[in-house]
């Protein structure tokens, strides 16, 4: 292990790292937490002459995403650089990396403005919000949230401060490198600030929660809300894995999952690596490593799920969708009403007819947010195909094993997420990634995935069309793929 | 009249314009969707950008070389580039005194010298035109010149002549010559000359009759003199300026003595033409004098359309339901600016429907007698056209052209898709005179 | 200016290349004679020019690719070339280079109403595009002004926008899926029809990349529905003051226009001149505002747009629904750019971007510069996103004139910079402004761009000398256009 006083540079508290800051199963060596982006370019600079492994961490709410880190001996913590520049006038705003999301929201709102992105984690910072890069419903009329960065300030692998982009809305001036940050989960560089493009509040919003008798009813809702020129600025698709949710078999299946204590370490650990923790017991007895397409394994007590705990996005209800339209109340009076006779002339054929559409003048509770516990698949469509794979994957994640799941997103991008209930076996996400990924068009990944799972070797990335092109990007950012090593693709 | 014979313009000074015209190109590429070779091959040798690039080459470095003028050949003079052209580039000047260059300066290879010179031999002239006719065509074959024979160029117009034979049948006696005067029903309102013109009198003699019963109708004198001959526009177009210029002159003669108020013209491609005739005179160096009497004479040109329009409708409408495709003729849209005049004709007869084209700013590929010169090109062309032409789904083809007629239905022949095609003369000439479609269309 | 003499024999590395490339791309896909070269050697901002050592013409992404690979293997550098309408010399020819041309791929393979978007060739034309999915009821929404001609491919490299992109966004916004040749002549397929494509989000980073990552042959674009309304309104003030201010009431209400236009005094002086616009007498400023969307929307949008230019001082607004007055309103300021020509021999366009809340300042600034020098400096502008245009105007007979002018336009984009904008909203870097990079960005910035170039072009062959300031380039003073630029005249084009 690296002395702690040769990690020792201005400005950058640093201590040992603990349990509670461990990366997966790794427990880093330190912790730095830089005061400024100065301090945060001089430890990535020291870690970097050390040849140090680097883990970034803001709230430390995602540090589960993608594949596992192989390594951290160091975790820098971005808190410190937290602040928040608004220019009003321009709709932009100049943030922090370590600024708590909400804060951001915050300033924002008490200026009439905001971000136009839903969350999907609570807690997060805005650097690990942006590193994640996910974007929630509210995404129709603005774009993602690749598309709000316009400027980034980040520290390489080996210190260097890179900008790109700036704080005005239109430039074409140099690469746009924020947006390889965007999304890159911390494999490229530390996001030090990020300038955003802003939009106004609305000044109302209506959301129609139309339930679905079927998936036949899910594509012509959306096939003729396409057709209108409504302008909804979220249309998002909620499909529990078991359709319809008969009441009956959540009460059946109330055996509770059992936490296994975890097994004790087979690595020792060396003086220079970071403790590692006890993986998770692999719930696939089998051992396979590949995704699946074969029978799952017999359960084990493991397998048998209870059903997902009460968070906010996966709700008790049956499958639904939900049109959200933002603007001034006279125009969403005609929009909703356009929105609503769509829905009529759309109606359920077959089957019993579900109950009307809903139309209410705030977002449900929990709006965009995906489950803060267990395995989470982002699997992306052609959009006309939403409805279908949202069918299929709820199949192929709950009736084969019997687990909890749902399949939430953006059904006119194609955006969906597959979130299992914690403890959902591996072999259910096994089987629903390698089905998402045998389809021509359809994209899958491990957004975050439960330690059993990652043991159970569900590859996290797939085959990415244009990896080896990433491969060399991140070779030439950071050649000694030293931030968090296995979180990205890039072939041990 | 007393004429004093003025040098005729220095060629410097004439080539001084030229260098500040190409200048006038800043080579934004507005003209490349439009061009049809463009269309084709996708080049910028062959796009109206390219062509200027190499017209500068040419006029700075002072040399003509095979490669430039192949590219200069292969233009068809749309002037689709004119129209779309934001800095008002006047490449019908540029192509036409660089191809008057070309005629000047350039050894044509053998075999395209005697095609041209059988071309020229044969189109400007009504009367050798009409023996390619129906019952007469074998007679007109054996009976042409050796030179039209042995030059190929039966060969090729033939399957043009072909399909003008089912679309327009010959009659078994072609109609009467125009009187040298039709008077006006009713009271007259204006006097104008009218344009026999070689391709639309030897091929198309009912399209002068219904637009001389037309501009009677609606209250016209028409005086058509006996001598016209051609206006000179398919020499000019190819660089013969001394030919063209020489039609040019006997129908300014022709056209003065005759009196009239306006010279209509039904053919779009002799009305460009006819526009512009002190250019034509001046760029084969003509004197002042002449230059003038051009110069009064093309300001009396006029389109049947716009002169019509301009008049505004006198006669009854009747209805005449069918539904229609417009093409735009080149020189009537880009050459003269005239793309509403038509529509708003055919929009005032009662039960008409009129549709535009898809990609009506691009040619047919007929051109003059660029469809002789080019056929593969001008084939291309027209099947492209004759696909657009389908795609409305119309009953009949309207254009105000000759040459876009032979070119299109001969296109849609092909691909087995057989479409009525006229004039928009005689579609006026219809509904003022209450015929049905039926008889319209000859069926 | 870059001027290379002409060339009249294809450079002998390159005359090997030759057969293997008549082999790849056919005998007409290939061309070497000089006069033919010679009409490629400039694209849109002709004061640069080069002529290229042999031009090809693929018609397949197989053919782009075993071009590139050739080139790759040979150590030859390409260039990539879409409509040959850019404005910063962004496909100027290589002289001893290969340049690929994209403008035989112009197919549109696919309009997917269902999913939204259309597959299309790079040299398919961005205006076609919006022709295809019409009768769909959806366009494709990057519209620059050049968008009847510009090729999507060349939107791709230079990350397009146009007036609508104030709402709508940029090229980069509309990508969905790229399939593109990389500078090892590797054919890489990156997303399609789903968006958010998995990893690195190469597509971003390729979007505006000026052709030095490689060439896109197969797009895929996001098609927009066709908006139930649009309002385009005309607003006249007595002074540029009072028009910005109207400008910021309207951001601050909250309402989006989807473009947002400003001219100054001698703007309009000019456009008055030259298409007789009709706006309002007196206007020392106008600002044209353009709302869309649902009809309800758009109603009550812009009875508040119309009281904010009231309360700013407006003492004159119009407003226009149909297209013919639509069309009408904009006549005035699609034709300020060849107005302006007309009544100045020569002139420079400078495009550089300001913060909006800083355009007070920067027109001040800008109007001291014109009377400290005695250059006439016209305004038009997309005042919504603070991209400016000021045309320096001068009489290049004059002698030094044509220095003045540079200079005054140099301190513009110096200007834009301490006020922490950009050097470019829309034209790109290219060869014109990569000498101004190192105003714009610190050599750590620089350091890695060219870092992340290098990751796609290790031996730097594609499109070298562009984006990246080079010691060869640099030193050398940016040209002056003379007469009326053409993308803009007869209130058909404007040019921003």
């Amino acid at each position: 292990m690296t002395p702690a006083e040769k990690l020792q540079v201005e400005g950058c508290a640093l201590r040992r790292g603990t349990a509670d800051d461990a990366v997966g199963t790794l427990v880093p060596g330190y912790v730095a937490r830089p005061a400024d982006a100065d301090a945060l370019a001089r430890i990535m600079a020291v870690s970097g002459r050390r040849g140090l492994t680097v883990v970034a961490r803001g709230h430390g709410t995602a540090m589960d995403w993608g594949g596992v880190p192989r390594s951290a001996d160091l975790v820098v913590d971005t808190g410190g650089l937290s602040w928040i520049d608004h220019i009003a006038g321009d709709l932009v705003v100049e943030v922090g990396a370590g600024t708590p999301v909400a804060d951001l929201f915050a300033v924002l709102e008490a200026a009439g403005q905001r971000l136009s992105v839903d969350p999907v984690r609570e807690g997060g910072t805005v650097g690990g919000m942006v590193a994640t890069g996910v974007s929630g419903p509210r995404r129709l009329l603005t774009g993602a949230l690749r598309d709000l960065v316009i400027g980034m300030t980040v520290v390489r692998a080996d210190g260097v401060v890179a900008r790109s982009g700036g704080r005005v809305v239109k430039n074409v001036a140099g690469y746009d490198l924020a947006k390889l940050h965007t999304g890159g989960l911390g494999t490229l560089g530390v996001i030090a600030s990020v300038a955003f493009r802003l939009h106004p509040l609305p000044p109302a919003l209506r959301v129609v929660t139309i339930p679905l008798a079927s998936r036949g009813h899910a594509e012509r809702i959306t096939a003729a809300l396409r057709a209108t020129t409504v302008v909804p600025a979220a249309v998002e698709l909620h499909w529990p894995s078991r359709l319809p949710p008969p009441p009956s078999t959540d009460a059946s299946g109330a055996t509770q999952p059992t936490r296994l204590p975890p097994p004790p370490s087979t690595d020792a650990s060396g003086a220079t690596q970071p403790t590692r923790l006890p993986p998770p017991p692999s719930t696939d007895a089998s051992g396979a490593t590949q995704p699946t397409r074969l029978p799952p394994p017999p359960p084990t007590d493991a397998d048998r799920t209870a059903p997902a705990p009460p968070s906010p996005a996966v709700p008790h209800h049956g499958p639904c969708l939900r049109v959200v339209l933002e603007g001034t109340p006279e125009g969403l009076e005609a929009r909703t009403a356009t929105v609503l006779s769509v829905l009529r002339g759309a109606a359920p054929r077959e089957g019993a007819a579900p109950p009307g559409p809903q139309v209410d003048r705030e977002l449900p509770a929990g709006w965009g947010l995906l489950p803060s516990e267990g395995t989470v698949v982002r699997v992306s469509v052609p959009p006309a195909e939403s409805a279908e794979a949202a069918e299929a994957l709820g199949a192929l994640a709950g009736r084969a094993h019997g687990t909890d799941a749902v399949v939430t997103g953006s059904v006119p991008r194609g955006a969906l997420f597959v979130s299992f209930a914690p403890g959902a076996p591996a072999g259910a996400v096994a089987d629903t990634v390698a089905g998402a990924r045998s389809r021509p068009g359809w994209s899958a990944t491990l957004l975050r995935a439960e330690p059993h799972v990652h043991a159970a070797g569900v590859d996290p990335w797939g085959e990415i069309p244009g990896l080896p092109l990433m491969r060399a990007v991140r070779d030439s950012f950071d050649p000694g793929r030293r931030l968090a090593p296995g979180r990205f693709a890039d072939g041990a | 009249m007393h004429v004093t014979d003025q040098p005729p313009e220095a060629p410097r000074e004439r080539d001084q314009v030229f260098g500040d015209l190409l200048n006038d190109c800043v080579h934004c590429g507005f003209c490349l969707p439009t061009c049809p070779t463009n269309v084709l091959w996708g080049q910028e040798m062959d796009s109206p950008r390219g062509r200027i690039h190499l017209m500068t080459q040419m006029h700075t470095e002072d040399v003509l070389t095979e490669t430039a003028v192949g590219h200069f050949d292969n233009c068809l003079g749309c002037l689709a580039c004119v129209s779309s052209c934001p800095s008002g580039v006047a490449y019908d000047a540029l192509i036409e005194h660089t191809r008057n260059r070309v005629e000047r300066e350039h050894e044509r290879p053998r075999g395209e010298r005697v095609l041209r010179g059988a071309i020229f031999s044969l189109f400007p002239y009504r009367r050798r035109l009409r023996l390619m006719r129906g019952p007469l065509r074998a007679y007109g074959a054996t009976g042409a010149s050796s030179l039209v024979r042995r030059s190929g160029l039966l060969e090729r117009i033939s399957p043009a002549l072909a399909a003008m034979e089912r679309i327009a049948p010959p009659l078994s006696s072609p109609p009467p010559p125009l009187p040298p005067l039709v008077p006006a029903v009713g009271r007259a309102r204006a006097r104008v000359g009218m344009l026999v013109g070689c391709v639309q009198g030897a091929f198309f003699p009912e399209v002068n009759t219904a637009t001389a019963r037309v501009l009677a109708m609606e209250g016209c004198d028409v005086v058509v003199p006996r001598t016209q001959g051609c206006c000179g526009a398919l020499s000019g177009h190819s660089g013969r300026s001394e030919e063209s210029a020489a039609f040019a002159r006997r129908l300014v003669e022709v056209f003065e003595r005759a009196r009239v108020d306006r010279v209509v013209v039904n053919s779009a491609g002799c009305g460009s033409s006819m526009k512009h005739f002190d250019r034509t005179l001046a760029e084969a160096g003509a004197d002042d004098a002449w230059v003038r009497r051009a110069r009064d004479m093309s300001a009396k040109v006029v389109d049947l359309t716009e002169f019509l329009v301009d008049l505004g409708p006198r006669a009854e409408r009747h209805p005449l339901p069918l539904h229609t495709a417009y093409h735009d003729a080149c020189h009537l849209s880009h050459g003269q600016g005239i793309t509403q005049a038509p529509r708003a004709l055919l929009a005032g007869i009662p039960g008409l429907r009129v549709s535009d084209l898809p990609d009506k700013e691009v040619c047919c590929g007929s051109a003059g007698v660029y469809n002789l010169l080019k056929p593969d090109a001008a084939r291309e062309l027209g099947d492209r056209k004759g696909r657009d032409v389908a795609s409305t789904g119309a009953d009949a083809l309207v254009s105000g052209n000759p040459g876009c007629a032979l070119q299109i239905a001969s296109a849609m022949e092909r691909a087995g898709r057989r479409v009525a095609v006229t004039h928009t003369a005689r579609v006026l000439d219809a509904s003022l005179r209450g015929l049905t479609v039926d008889q319209l269309l000859g069926r | 200016m870059t001027e290379t003499a002409p060339a009249t024999r294809t450079p002998a590395a390159l005359a090997a290349l030759v057969p293997v490339l008549r082999d790849i791309c056919g005998e007409d896909g290939v061309l070497t004679d000089a006069s033919r070269r010679r009409t490629y050697e400039s694209d849109g901002l002709t004061h640069h020019r080069s002529v290229p050592g042999v031009v090809v013409l693929p018609t397949t992404a197989e053919q782009v690719a075993a071009v590139v690979r050739l080139c790759s293997d040979r150590g030859v550098p390409f260039v990539p070339r879409g409509a040959g309408t850019g404005l910063s010399a962004g496909a100027l020819p290589h002289a001893e280079g290969v340049l690929v041309v994209t403008s035989r791929m112009r197919r549109i393979i696919e309009i997917d109403v269902d999913n939204e978007c259309a597959v299309v060739e790079p040299g398919v034309a961005n205006l076609d595009v919006t022709r295809a999915a019409a009768p769909h009821g959806y366009y494709y929404a990057p519209d620059p002004s050049s968008q009847q001609v510009c090729s999507v491919g060349g939107n791709v490299a230079e990350n397009s926008g146009g007036a609508h992109c104030l709402k709508y966004g940029f090229t980069v916004n509309h990508v969905r899926g790229l399939d593109i040749v990389t500078p090892s002549g590797e054919l890489v397929s990156l997303g399609g029809r789903s968006p958010d494509a998995p990893g690195y989000d190469l597509i971003g980073a390729f979007v505006g990349s000026e052709g030095t990552l490689g060439i896109a042959t197969r797009i895929t674009v996001n098609l927009t529905r066709a908006p139930q309304k649009t309002v385009t309104l005309l607003s006249a003030f007595t002074s540029m003051d009072a028009g910005g201010r109207a400008v910021s009431s309207v951001i601050a209400a909250g309402v989006l226009p989807s473009a947002m236009e400003m001219m100054d005094a001698l703007a309009i002086e000019a456009a008055e001149k030259a298409v007789a616009c009709d706006y309002p007498q007196g206007a020392a400023a106008v600002l044209v505002v353009e709302l869309d969307g649902p009809a309800a929307e758009v109603d009550a949008q812009l009875a508040e747009v119309v009281r904010l230019c009231g309360e700013a001082g407006s003492f004159e607004t119009r407003t226009a629904s149909g297209p013919e007055e639509r069309a009408r309103i904009w006549k005035g300021r699609k034709s300020a750019f060849a107005a302006v020509g007309r009544i100045s021999p020569a002139y420079i366009v400078q495009d550089g971007v300001v913060p909006r809340t800083a355009l007070p300042e920067v027109l001040r600034r800008i109007t001291e510069l014109s009377e400290s020098s005695g250059i006439r400096v016209a305004n038009v502008f997309h005042a919504g996103d603070g991209n400016l245009h000021p045309l320096v105007l001068f009489d290049d007979t004059e002698p030094g004139a044509a220095d003045r002018a540079e200079e005054v336009s140099g301190a513009i984009l110096d200007l834009c910079i301490e006020h922490g904008g950009s050097i470019t909203g829309e034209h790109g870097v290219g060869v014109d402004k990569a000498c101004k990079m190192p105003r714009m960005y610190g050599p750590d910035d620089l350091a890695t761009f060219d870092l992340f170039r290098r990751s796609f072009d290790p031996d730097g062959i594609a499109n070298p000398d562009k984006l990246l300031p080079t010691p060869r380039l640099c030193g050398e003073r940016p040209g002056v256009r003379r007469g009326v630029h053409p993308l803009v005249e007869s209130g058909r084009a404007d040019q921003f």
